[in-house]
């Protein structure tokens, strides 16, 4: 699981802490940069590590703290309150409606997952009672509308997709105005690979958006990606102005600590993460849940409610 | 302590101070603008661990030495840390990979060439696997490509385009002769790997060849994208190098990936062994990385340096775009600069 690892270490250096005899502003401080070393290995944002640094150290105010404080439940709270405010971007995501199409599209960088979490995510609708279907506008990748086309099949997903049409915003229109004509409720867009340093590649992307004018744009990210996150998600952000994001391969060893940080950049949402490579491999994003199961804190389940 | 997240700001400061020249340097001297150079080292999206192990590096080279005449200790510490990674991303023994696939093909006992590329999920490994074939292709050789990749939706098939493209080029060109082998979705792919080595070296003189020599000049062969922390996929790569016995196994990894790429090198290295459990290649197991998608991060290229402090496994070429000619060697200086920008 994701970030597993960085939570044991921020656990444990919270609770080293509050075990200590000597509950001290020299440990206090001493903590602060076990837990700021361990984001940063967890590939955190290092500008986004030293500002949780400074937002834990001015929650707690140590040297204010009254004799008789409850040192230990404060110090707790202060780190979880960072760490959701992180991932919690304060921002709703878009909620699809029965008996009306809705358009979703997903932009990302090459190899991220998207065309593989496409499919998990229609069928998840599927699951839930929506009719649902995929385009494939990716005209570029080899191989990409029979890859689509042989996920889809054992889904059992109706699909669009050209493999003579080498133009991706045609393929793109003509694909979710069929199946608006048809109803369909759900219509997943899938498009190609691309980062921010190409500007070709974005301008296509803004394209095929106003094509297709998605209700909802979800960015694909891959749970291993490093300090190049947040770059990356910014750029997207402000181009495709995407209101969700997909973290991939959670189920590999990563901390995916830029991924977290590209949530941090973008104010957006994380709302689902993929977690194999089968079909099934997808699970619903909840923040607090997230952080305090990272934390490893059954016992301050209760400061979430807060 | 403060250290490892100082800002911009007092990094800029720092280098106006300490223009002396002439100082020995103690470890209170070094400790700051060290701890500055690792920052900037994890910005540049090198793994912590690779960054500490530079970082000490320099500093057991600059311990008790003196600064040169109007030298600041900074500059002092960014010649040592620029001739660290230069000493770190500098291969022992240069690969010349034409010359290499030249001397296996021709000559008495000539057979071909047999390279697989391995890697995690995504990273690009069919991708520059048929930039390697364009590559070959250019230099006139025979390409046999394999889709050893038996798994992932639309693997073989990405390879047919890939191989139909190239295939067109090199006629075009008159250069090389490329075509795809493979076997359908489902297959064991160590067996799928040998199979395919066997019918390139035309062992069993197939019907319509009989009496011919081999039949293509290198085999290149792709594989399934594997989670480094998933056992029974990385187990069954052991099999897979044992069955297809590859003259290179080039893992790639890709720029984007932060520290995780430290653990990727290590695991995929591990798992090739020969039969008596020695790691191939004198010991390192792999013969090279390709990092990918380099044209993706800007500067910040510290993923070569992170597998590389991993391993001790040389980058070989990097991947700088999605079309055939966006692969190059590496250039040290190139990455170093970057690097220290
Ligand atoms: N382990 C694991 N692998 C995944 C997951 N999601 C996707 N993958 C794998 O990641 C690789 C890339 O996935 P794709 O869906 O092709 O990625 P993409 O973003 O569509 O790639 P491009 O279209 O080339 O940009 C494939 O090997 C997938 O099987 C996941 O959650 N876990
Ligand atoms: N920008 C850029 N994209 C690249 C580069 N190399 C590969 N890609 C893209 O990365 C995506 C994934 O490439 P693949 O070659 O399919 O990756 P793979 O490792 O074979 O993926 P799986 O087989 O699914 O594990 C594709 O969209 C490629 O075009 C590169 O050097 N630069
Ligand atoms: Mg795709
Ligand atoms: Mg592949």
């Amino acid at each position: 699981m994701v970030l597993q690892d960085l939570g044991r270490r921020i656990n444990a250096a919270v609770t080293d802490l509050t075990r200590s005899p000597t509950l001290d502003e020299k440990a206090f401080d001493g903590m602060i940069k076990t837990i700021s070393n361990a984001l940063a290995e967890a590939d955190v944002n290092i500008k986004l590590v030293a500002n949780l640094r400074k937002t834990i150290k001015s929650a707690v105010k140590f040297h204010e703290l009254p004799a008789h404080a409850n040192k230990k439940r404060i110090i707790q709270k202060a780190v979880f309150d960072a760490l959701v405010d992180i991932v919690n971007p304060h921002q709703k995501e878009y909620v699809p409606k029965k008996g009306k199409s809705n358009v979703i599209m997903f932009v990302g960088l090459q190899g991220a997952g998207k065309t593989t979490t496409c499919t998990k995510l229609a069928r998840w609708y599927q699951a839930r009672g929506f009719k649902t279907c995929l385009v494939c506008a990716d005209t570029f990748r080899a191989g990409a509308f029979d890859q689509l086309k042989q996920n889809a099949t054992k889904a059992k997903i109706p699909y669009y997709g050209s493999l003579t049409q080498t133009d991706p915003v045609v393929v793109a229109r003509d694909g979710v105005e069929k199946f608006k004509k048809e109803r369909f409720e759900i219509i997943i867009v899938d498009t190609s690979g691309r980062h921010h340093q190409e500007d070709a590649l974005f301008a296509e992307m803004v394209e095929i958006q106003s094509a297709v004018q998605p209700h909802q744009t979800i960015m694909v990210l891959d749970a291993s990606i490093g300090q190049a996150a947040e770059a990356q998600s910014r750029a997207f952000k402000e181009t495709a102005d995407f209101g969700a994001i997909i973290i991939t391969k959670t189920d590999g060893a990563a901390a995916g600590g830029g991924a977290i940080s590209a949530v941090a950049a973008t104010h957006t949402p994380i709302v689902f993460i993929g977690t194999g490579e089968h079909l099934l491999e997808l699970e619903r994003f909840n923040p607090q849940s997230f952080v305090s199961k990272l934390l490893g804190m059954g016992d301050i389940q209760g400061l979430a409610e807060h | 302590g403060s250290g490892l997240l100082n800002t911009a700001t007092s990094r800029l400061t720092s280098l106006f101070r300490n223009v002396v020249g002439g100082k020995t340097l103690s470890k209170s001297d070094l400790q700051q603008p060290l701890q500055q150079m690792q920052t900037h080292l994890l910005e540049k999206n090198v793994a912590r661990e690779a960054a500490e192990r530079l970082c000490q590096s320099v500093e057991i080279n600059l311990l008790d030495q003196k600064t040169a005449d109007f030298t600041s200790i900074d500059a002092t510490i960014r010649d040592s840390m620029t001739k660290a990674l230069t000493r770190m991303l500098t291969p022992t023994s240069s690969l010349d990979l034409l010359r290499d696939v030249s001397s296996t093909t021709s000559g008495p006992g000539a057979r071909p060439y047999v390279i697989s590329i391995v890697g995690v999920n995504g990273v690009g490994k069919s991708t520059n696997l048929s930039k390697i074939a364009f590559f070959l292709l250019q230099n006139r050789f025979r390409v046999l490509v394999v889709a050893g990749d038996t798994f992932r939706c639309g693997a073989v098939e990405q390879l047919r385009v890939h191989v139909r493209n190239l295939s067109a080029l090199s006629q075009r060109e008159g250069v090389g002769k490329v075509e795809l082998f493979e076997k359908g979705y489902g297959k064991d792919a160590a067996t799928v790997a040998r199979d395919a080595v066997a019918f390139a070296t035309n062992r069993d003189g197939h019907a319509q060849v009989q009496g011919q020599g081999m039949l293509y000049d290198v085999v290149l062969i792709d594989t399934a994208g594997r989670r480094h922390n998933d056992t029974r996929l990385m187990s069954s790569l052991t099999k897979f190098g044992q069955l297809a016995n590859p003259d290179k196994v080039f893992m790639v990894g890709e720029a984007l990936v932060g520290t995780d790429s430290v653990a990727q090198a290590r695991n995929f290295a591990k798992e090739f062994v020969d039969t008596k459990g020695k790691l191939r290649n004198n010991g390192v197991g792999m013969d090279g990385f390709i990092i990918s998608k380099c044209d993706t991060v800007g500067d910040m290229v510290g993923t070569l340096v992170s597998m590389v402090h991993a391993t001790g496994i040389p980058v070989v070429f990097l991947g700088v775009g999605q079309h055939y000619g966006d692969l190059r060697g590496l250039n040290v200086g190139w990455a170093v600069d970057k690097l220290m920008k």
